[in-house]
C-alpha cells in the first residue's frame, strides 16, 4: 500500500478514537453542570417535585449516566443521532439541519474569500519587504488582529447598515423557510466580518515564511538560471513557505467552523454556535454530543488535510516518507 | 374593520408620538383604572398628574371615533432572547419571553384585563358568581370558532379546564384556579359552563383572566408548530412557520371574534434576538419594525433615529428575598434594618437607567386592596444599623447576596448596587452572580438572600404563589411563622364583598410591610421602541409578555 494511503487511514482511524474521547469528555461534563434537560423545560415549576420527577422519566433521565451515555453510543453507530430532549422530541438531525447548511455556507463563503486574497498579500509583502506596501500592509494586519472580531462587526454594521450607508441588512437572521441563494444580501456583512479576522493571520504567516525562503539557496540558484522573479516566486519559492502557511489556514477554517458564537450573535445569525450554546443551557444532550462531535470532526479532516498537502506539495517530505 | 385603503382621518393615532404624550397617556390609563389611583408620587417625575376618570380613560378605542385604519403589511417584531425549548402550548407555562408574546397572539381565555387594568370579557359574555364565591357559571359569547373552523362551546371549555387540571401534567393556571378540582367543570348548556370550587374563591375570575388558562378545541395536543389552535387574532398557517428559538411568523385570523379589535396587518413575524445590539441594529436598519423591552440606555439611541418610544409603568417586580426560616433573617429586626438599606431612588438610578418607579416593600401596587397611605420607605442607615445592634450585629455582619441575569438583566447590577449601600450600615454583601440553569436549580428558594422576578398580579394571586404556607415560590418562608398574616389571607380568599375583601387585604399587606421578607424597592417601567410607520400601540399595565404593549399587535397597523 502506498506510505500515502496508509497514512490516511491510520489517521482517519485515530480520529474516531479522538472523536470518543471527545464524545465521553462533553458528556461527563454536561452531567457535572447542575440541572438537566427537565429542569430547563419546566423552569420555575422544576420546584413541584411531582411534575419534575415525572419529566424526568418521560425524557429517560432516570436511567444511570453509564446506560445514556452507551444507549447514544449505540445509536450512532446505527446512524441515529437521537432526538432533541427540549424539541418536543424531534430528531436531532432534523433541527440542526439549516442551521448546520447556514455555518458551512459562511465558513465556505468565508474560506474562499479570504485565502486567495491572504496568500496574495503575504507573498507580495514578502517580495517588497519593507517598502511602502509592506508597512500599510502590516499596519493594516496587526490592527485587524488586535481587534475582536465583533468589534469589527460593530463597526461593519454600524457604516454599512444603519449610520453611515444603509446599503446593506444590519442583522442576518437567516430564514430557513426561503430558498439560501435569495437571502445571499444576509451573508455579506458576517463574511465580510470573518475575511478580515482570518487574512491577518494567514498573511503575516505567509510573509515571515516567504521572506525566509526568498533568502535559501536554492532561489538564488533559480535567479541565477535566469527565471523571470514571478516564476521564482509562484514556483519556486511559494511552494516551500506555504508548509507552515497550510497549517495555519487549517486551524482559521476550524475556527470558522467551531461556530464563532460572537459574530452569530452580534448579526442574529442562526448558525452551529449559537445552536450550542442554547443546547448546553437546556441541557439537551444529544445536540449538545452531535454539535460537538460535528466540530471535532471538522477539527480531525482539516488537520489530515493539512497534513496530506504538507506532504505532497513539500517533496523533501515525500522521499522522506519510504 | 374594513376593506381596502380608505383615506386616513387625522385622528389620536396619527399625531406623531412624542415620549411626553405617552407618558402622559401612560399615566392616564393606569390612573383611571378600576384598579384603583396609583399614587401621583409613585409616578417619578412624570409632567402631568393624573386624574382619575370614572369607569377608566383607555386608549384602546382605536376605531371609535379615531378614524379609519389602514390595512395589510408585515409587521415583524423584534422579541428578545428565545431557545430552542420553547413551544406553543397555551396551558404550559411560556418559558421565553418571545413565546409569551406569541401565546397572546394565538389564544383567548374567558376574561381578560384591559390595558388600563380593568377586568373584563374575553370569549365569555356573562359571567355570574354564587353568593358564597363557590360556584361561577360563565356564558360563551356565541358564533365563535376556533383557528380550524370548529366552534368555542361549552365542550371545548370543559376539554381546557380538564386538560389544565390533569394531575399528570397540571399546566401553569392549575394552582392559580384555586378551589377547582378535576371534575369541578360542568356543561350546562352548549355555550355555558358552571365552575363548582370546593372552596370559596373570591377572586377566581382573575384566575380565569390568565393567559395559561386559554380556551382550546377537544382533542387539542399540540407538537412543535402541529396542532396549535386557538381563538386569537393571528394563526399559524403551518407548523414549519413556527422555528423556536429562531422565529414564528403567523397571518391573520379573519374569523377574528373582536369587533374593532383588528387585527389589521396580515402577517405578524417574532424574531428572535439572543443580543440587545443586534436586535437595535435590526430597528435601525430597517430589518424589523417594532422592538419589545428595548434597555434604558437605548432610549436615546433609538430617539435619535426617529424612531417612537412607547413607555409604560407595570407591576412586575425584582425583589431582594430574605428566608425568614435561617439566620440572620429569622430576625425581624435584620429584615428591618436590610429595608432601611437601600436608597431606592439611587438604585434605580444607577441599576435600571431610570427605568423603574418607586416600590414601597409590599406588591401588587394596582390592586385595589394595595396600602397607598404607609410612608414611603427611604434609606435610613442609622436606624438600620441600630436594629442590627439590638439583634446583636456590631459592624460583622456578613451575607451572601445570590443573583443571576436569567432573574432580570438589571438583577446583577441592583445587587452589586445593594453591597455598596450596605457598607455604610456595617453590612458586608458578598454579591454571587451565577448562570440561569445554577440559579433555577436545586438551591433555588432554599438561598438565605436572593432576587426572584415577579409579574403583575393582584395581592390574593400573588401571595398565593409566592407568600401562603405551600406556595410553589416562597422564597421567604415568611408565612410560616405568621399565622396572623395567614388567617387574614384565608379569610379575603372567602370574601366576595369587594370593600370587605380590600380590607382584609391592605391589613395583610400592611403586615408584609413592617415585617415581611422582601425587599420591593421598585417595580419595572418597559419602553418598546418602534418604526414611525406602525401606529396603534397602546401602553399596558402589566408587563406581562415584558412588552409595553403587551403584545397586542392586532391593533397596530401601518400608516
Amino acid at each position: 500500500m502506498p506510505p500515502l494511503l496508509r497514512l490516511l487511514f491510520i489517521r482517519l482511524g485515530l480520529g474516531l478514537v479522538t472523536l470518543l474521547l471527545v464524545s465521553v469528555v462533553v458528556f461527563a461534563a454536561t452531567q457535572a453542570l447542575p440541572g438537566d434537560a427537565a429542569k430547563a423545560i419546566l423552569g420555575k415549576d422544576s420546584a413541584d417535585a411531582a411534575r419534575y420527577q415525572a419529566l424526568r422519566a418521560q425524557l429517560r433521565l432516570d436511567r444511570p449516566i453509564v446506560d445514556q451515555y452507551t444507549s447514544w453510543l449505540a445509536g450512532v453507530a446505527r446512524g441515529d443521532l437521537g432526538n432533541s430532549l427540549v424539541g418536543a422530541g424531534a430528531k436531532v438531525t432534523t433541527l440542526l439541519r439549516s442551521r448546520i447548511i447556514n455555518s458551512a455556507t459562511l465558513v465556505f463563503l468565508a474560506a474562499l474569500i479570504s485565502i486567495p486574497i491572504a496568500i496574495l498579500i503575504g507573498a507580495l509583502s514578502a517580495v517588497w519587504h519593507d517598502s511602502k506596501f509592506d508597512n500599510i500592509i502590516n499596519v493594516g494586519n496587526l490592527s485587524l488582529a488586535a481587534l475582536p472580531e465583533f468589534v469589527i462587526g460593530i463597526v461593519l454594521v454600524l457604516v454599512f447598515g444603519t449610520a453611515v450607508f444603509r446599503w446593506l441588512p444590519s442583522v442576518s437572521n437567516v430564514d430557513s423557510l426561503t430558498p439560501l441563494r435569495s437571502q445571499m444580501t444576509l451573508f455579506i456583512l458576517p463574511v465580510v466580518t470573518l475575511v478580515l479576522a482570518v487574512i491577518p493571520y494567514v498573511s503575516r504567516m505567509l510573509r515571515a515564511s516567504t521572506i525566509e525562503v526568498l533568502e535559501s539557496e536554492y532561489v538564488m540558484m533559480a535567479r541565477l538560471k535566469g527565471l523571470s522573479e514571478s516564476r521564482v516566486l509562484w514556483h519556486h519559492a511559494l511552494p516551500n513557505a506555504i508548509v507552515p502557511t497550510i497549517q495555519v489556514i487549517a486551524i482559521s477554517i476550524a475556527w470558522l467552523a467551531g461556530g464563532i458564537i460572537t459574530v452569530e450573535y452580534l448579526f442574529s445569525f442562526p448558525g452551529i454556535g449559537a445552536g450550542l450554546v442554547d443546547a448546553v443551557a437546556n441541557r439537551d444532550m444529544p445536540m449538545v454530543q452531535a454539535l460537538v462531535l460535528l466540530m471535532a470532526a471538522v477539527y480531525v479532516v482539516l488537520n489530515l488535510i493539512a497534513d496530506i498537502l504538507t506532504i505532497l506539495i513539500s517533496p523533501r517530505l515525500r522521499t522522506g516518507m519510504r | 374593520m374594513g376593506s381596502g385603503d380608505r383615506v386616513r382621518q387625522p385622528g389620536f393615532l396619527d399625531r406623531r408620538v412624542s415620549r411626553r404624550d405617552v407618558l402622559k397617556g401612560a399615566a392616564l390609563v393606569i390612573a383611571g383604572g378600576a384598579m384603583g389611583p396609583v399614587v401621583a408620587g409613585c409616578s417619578s417625575g412624570s409632567t402631568t398628574t393624573s386624574t382619575a376618570a370614572p369607569g377608566g380613560v383607555t386608549t384602546t378605542s382605536v376605531a371609535a371615533g379615531a378614524g379609519a385604519v389602514k390595512m395589510g403589511g408585515h409587521l415583524r417584531v423584534a422579541a428578545g432572547a428565545g431557545s430552542a425549548k420553547e413551544d406553543l402550548n397555551i396551558h404550559a407555562p411560556a418559558l421565553t419571553i418571545p413565546s409569551m408574546g406569541m401565546r397572546f397572539n394565538l389564544y383567548d381565555s374567558l376574561l381578560e384585563f384591559d390595558p388600563a387594568g380593568v377586568l373584563g370579557m374575553a370569549l365569555a359574555e356573562e359571567l355570574s358568581p354564587n353568593a358564597d364565591g363557590t360556584q361561577f357559571t360563565v356564558r360563551l359569547k356565541s358564533g365563535l370558532v376556533f383557528h380550524d373552523g370548529t366552534p368555542v362551546n361549552a365542550d371545548a371549555v370543559v376539554y381546557s379546564f380538564e386538560r389544565i387540571l390533569d394531575p399528570k401534567n397540571p399546566g401553569l393556571a392549575a394552582k392559580q384556579l384555586r378551589g377547582l378540582a378535576p371534575g369541578g367543570t360542568k356543561k350546562v348548556d352548549d355555550l355555558t359552563v358552571r365552575f363548582e370550587l370546593d372552596a370559596p374563591n373570591a377572586i377566581f375570575p382573575e384566575a380565569l383572566s390568565a393567559y395559561s388558562a386559554g380556551i382550546v378545541p377537544v382533542g387539542y395536543d399540540p407538537k412543535g408548530g402541529e396542532g396549535v389552535i386557538g381563538t386569537g387574532p393571528f394563526k399559524l398557517a403551518n407548523p414549519g412557520d413556527f422555528q423556536p428559538g429562531v422565529q414564528a411568523v403567523f397571518v391573520k385570523n379573519p374569523d377574528y371574534w373582536r369587533q374593532d379589535g383588528g387585527p389589521y396587518v396580515d402577517k405578524l413575524s417574532f424574531i428572535e434576538f439572543a443580543d440587545t445590539t443586534a436586535m437595535m441594529n435590526a430597528l435601525l436598519g430597517g430589518s424589523v419594525d417594532y422592538v419589545q423591552m428595548i434597555p434604558g440606555a437605548q432610549r436615546k439611541v433609538a430617539e435619535g433615529g426617529g424612531f417612537k418610544l412607547l413607555e409604560t409603568k407595570t407591576g412586575s417586580w425584582i425583589p431582594f428575598t430574605m428566608n425568614c426560616s435561617v439566620k440572620p433573617f429569622d430576625d425581624v429586626r435584620v429584615r428591618q434594618a436590610f429595608r432601611l438599606i437601600v436608597d431606592r431612588p439611587q438604585m434605580i438610578a444607577q441599576a435600571a437607567d431610570g427605568l423603574q418607579w418607586l416600590g414601597n416593600d409590599m406588591y401588587a401596587p394596582f390592586d385595589p386592596g394595595y396600602p397607598k397611605d404607609l410612608a414611603q420607605r427611604a434609606q435610613d442607615l442609622e436606624q438600620a444599623k441600630s436594629l442590627l445592634k439590638e439583634a446583636g450585629y456590631d459592624n460583622d455582619l456578613t451575607v451572601k447576596l445570590t443573583t443571576s441575569t436569567s432573574v432580570s438583566n438589571g438583577a446583577p447590577a441592583a445587587a452589586t448596587v445593594f453591597a455598596q449601600q450596605a457598607k455604610g450600615a456595617g453590612v458586608t454583601v458578598e454579591v454571587n452572580e451565577v448562570t440561569g440553569d445554577v440559579f433555577w436549580g436545586d438551591e433555588y428558594l432554599k438561598y438565605p438572600f436572593a432576587m426572584d422576578n415577579w409579574g403583575t398580579r393582584g395581592y390574593l394571586a400573588q401571595a398565593g404563589f409566592g407568600s401562603v404556607p405551600g406556595a410553589i415560590y416562597n422564597e421567604t418562608h415568611w408565612s410560616d411563622t405568621n399565622p396572623e398574616w395567614v388567617a387574614l389571607v384565608e379569610e379575603a380568599f372567602k370574601t366576595v364583598d369587594d370593600a370587605k375583601r380590600n380590607e382584609l387585604i391592605a391589613q395583610a399587606a400592611t403586615l408584609e410591610y413592617n415585617e415581611g421578607g422582601y425587599i420591593v424597592y421598585a417595580f419595572d417601567m418597559q419602553v418598546d421602541a418602534y418604526s414611525p410607520a406602525v401606529t396603534g400601540a397602546v401602553a399596558d399595565f402589566s408587563g406581562l409578555a415584558s412588552a409595553a404593549n403587551n403584545a397586542r399587535y392586532r391593533l397596530m397597523s401601518f400608516a
